[in-house]
């Protein structure tokens, strides 16, 4: 399979105040591949992914996503914010708004779809996330596992290129956490690019494609799942590993 | 009460029909009671109607300037924010009637020959500064409660940051806001009786200036203090409402 890059990072820097968040994060990421990002708190995971679609500014460095340089020009911005779709932690549904609107809000107002097309589309998003009967709700009349998939949905009512997951079920109660993986499992198949920080090794493992291990703010390995499971090169790594696997 | 928290977008129009209604309707009934209040019911009803329309006026206009000066308190450009705090801590720290006396006074002189400005537009003015500055207190404190990852998911989806704002941000800080804009808004209905001391024809000054040829305050003040209640009383059912609509995002 030819690999067509869609996300590549140079020499990535990001501090907070004194604190060097990210220490020089040079990846790159192929169209259609599905990355898990693993690593201990603080590592700088979720920083990473946030700088993809600067929501947190880098301090240097170069990250180019679809080709678009990633910088203070506004256009490359909202270039590269319509290609890239954000799953979060505490989901962050519009509060105010019903599901459909969730879904609806951003194809109107960024792609300028009509209101009707854009209904059209979100049912049937709604309808592949297994929440059909749910749209007209609001985001505090469903439980955890729904609202994930409902931002799920709304990231994918853009057609993002790439869909960056921070912890998307780090927030659930467990019994919860199997609707929303299985939702990324099927997605995972789509061929679109997604980027995964989890604690969810099982996910990691059988679904990702590549495996990245961050620690103290910079990639310390980038192994096929299959390698870094059974035999990662690092020590860091293989104490993690082992208490994930007693922690979790 | 529980009919109108569970049918809120009825409630408010029943309000805003009755209020009209009302208004409009107010000569009849009066016009049947007795000396004094019967013969001058066409005038209290204009009275009425200055009243509301004060209201109305610097009502919508302040909630205005509350959006934009809540907004310039918490901008990151620091000439801004201080307009804005000198603005609040001005219109808060002083009389209402001298502000009232001072646009009525100073602004027919800043303003060209040519340009005539009533008495009821520098009343309006003056209210409208007035509940601003009150306001935007209410609408900072609004922007603040909302909670930072509903900016960033709108970020993420591609929203600019106006539609960010106008979208998300601006809703469900009216939601946290709105108890206190109302109760703004119903202090200004009885605020607006002030501009009777720049001679607008307003509810207060109808009462005033019948009572002066009746020699009969007792059921003329009656009078007043009964629309002027009846009045609160609608705007605060209307207020109510609006906040039981705006909050079905949150009900269980
Ligand atoms: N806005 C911020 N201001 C200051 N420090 C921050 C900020 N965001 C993150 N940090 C710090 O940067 C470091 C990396 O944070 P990050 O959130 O990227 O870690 P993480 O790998 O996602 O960890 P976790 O698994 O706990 O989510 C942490 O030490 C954190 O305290
Ligand atoms: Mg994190």
């Amino acid at each position: 399979m030819e690999l067509k890059p869609i996300i590549e990072t140079q020499d990535v820097h990001k501090h907070f105040g004194a604190f060097h968040a990210l220490k020089g994060v040079s990846a790159t990421f192929y169209e259609g591949q599905v990355t898990a990002i693993l690593g201990p708190s603080g590592s700088g995971k979720s920083t990473f992914l946030r700088t993809l679609n600067r929501l947190e500014p880098h301090d240097s460095g170069s990250i180019r996503v679809d080709g678009i340089e990633l910088d203070d020009n506004l256009k490359h911005l909202d270039a590269i914010r319509r290609e890239v779709g954000m799953v979060f932690q505490s989901f962050n549904l519009f509060a105010h708004m019903s599901v459909l609107r969730n879904l609806t809000l951003a194809p109107m107002r960024v792609r300028k779809m009509g209101r009707k097309e854009a209904e059209e589309k979100a049912m049937a998003l709604l309808e592949r996330v297994g929440l059909k009967d749910q749209a007209l709700k609001y985001p505090v009349q469903l439980s955890g596992g729904q609202q994930q998939r409902v931002a799920i949905a709304r990231a994918l009512a853009m057609d993002p290129k790439v869909l960056l997951f921070d912890e998307p079920t780090s927030a659930l109660d467990p019994e919860m956490v199997n609707e929303v993986l299985s939702v990324m499992r099927e997605l995972a198949h789509t061929g679109i690019t997604m980027l995964v920080v989890t604690h969810e090794m099982g996910f990691a493992r059988e679904v990702a494609d590549r495996i990245i291990f961050f620690d103290h703010g910079a990639i310390l390995e980038d192994a096929a799942p299959q390698a870094f499971f059974s035999n990662p090169e690092h020590d860091r790594a293989r104490a993690f590993l082992s208490q994930v696997k007693h922690g979790y | 009460m529980r009919w109108a928290r569970e049918h809120p977008a009825w409630t408010m129009f029943a309000a805003m029909v009755g209020l009209l209604l009302f208004l409009w309707g107010m000569a009849i009934p009066l016009s049947l009671a007795p000396a004094p209040i019967g013969p001058a019911a066409g005038l209290f009803a204009d009275g009425t109607r200055v009243t509301v329309m004060l209201t109305l006026v610097a009502g919508s206009a302040g909630i205005v300037i509350g959006v934009l000066a809540g907004l310039g308190k918490l901008s990151a450009f620091l000439p801004l924010r201080w307009f804005c705090n000198f603005y609040v801590w001005l219109f808060r720290g002083t009389p209402l009637l001298l502000q009232i006396l001072f646009i009525w006074l100073v602004v027919p002189q800043i303003l060209p020959e040519s340009v005539e400005i009533s008495d009821f537009a520098c009343a309006a003015i003056a209210l409208a500064l007035n509940v601003g500055a009150y306001n935007t207190e209410c609408v900072r404190a609004g922007i603040l409660a909302v909670p930072h990852g509903q900016v960033e998911a709108a970020r993420a989806l591609g929203l600019s940051p106006f539609q960010t704002f106008m979208d998300i941000v601006l809703p469900q800080s009216m939601r946290v806001a709105l108890p206190a804009l109302a109760n703004n808004l119903a202090s200004l209905v009885k605020d607006s009786s002030l501009a009777y001391a720049i001679s607008v024809v307003e509810l207060t000054m109808v009462g005033y200036r019948i009572q002066a040829e009746s020699y009969q305050p007792i059921p003329v003040f009656l009078t007043v203090a009964t629309i002027y209640l009846i009045l609160t009383t609608a705007f605060t059912t209307l207020t109510a409402a609006l906040e039981s609509q705006l909050d079905v995002g949150r009900k269980r």
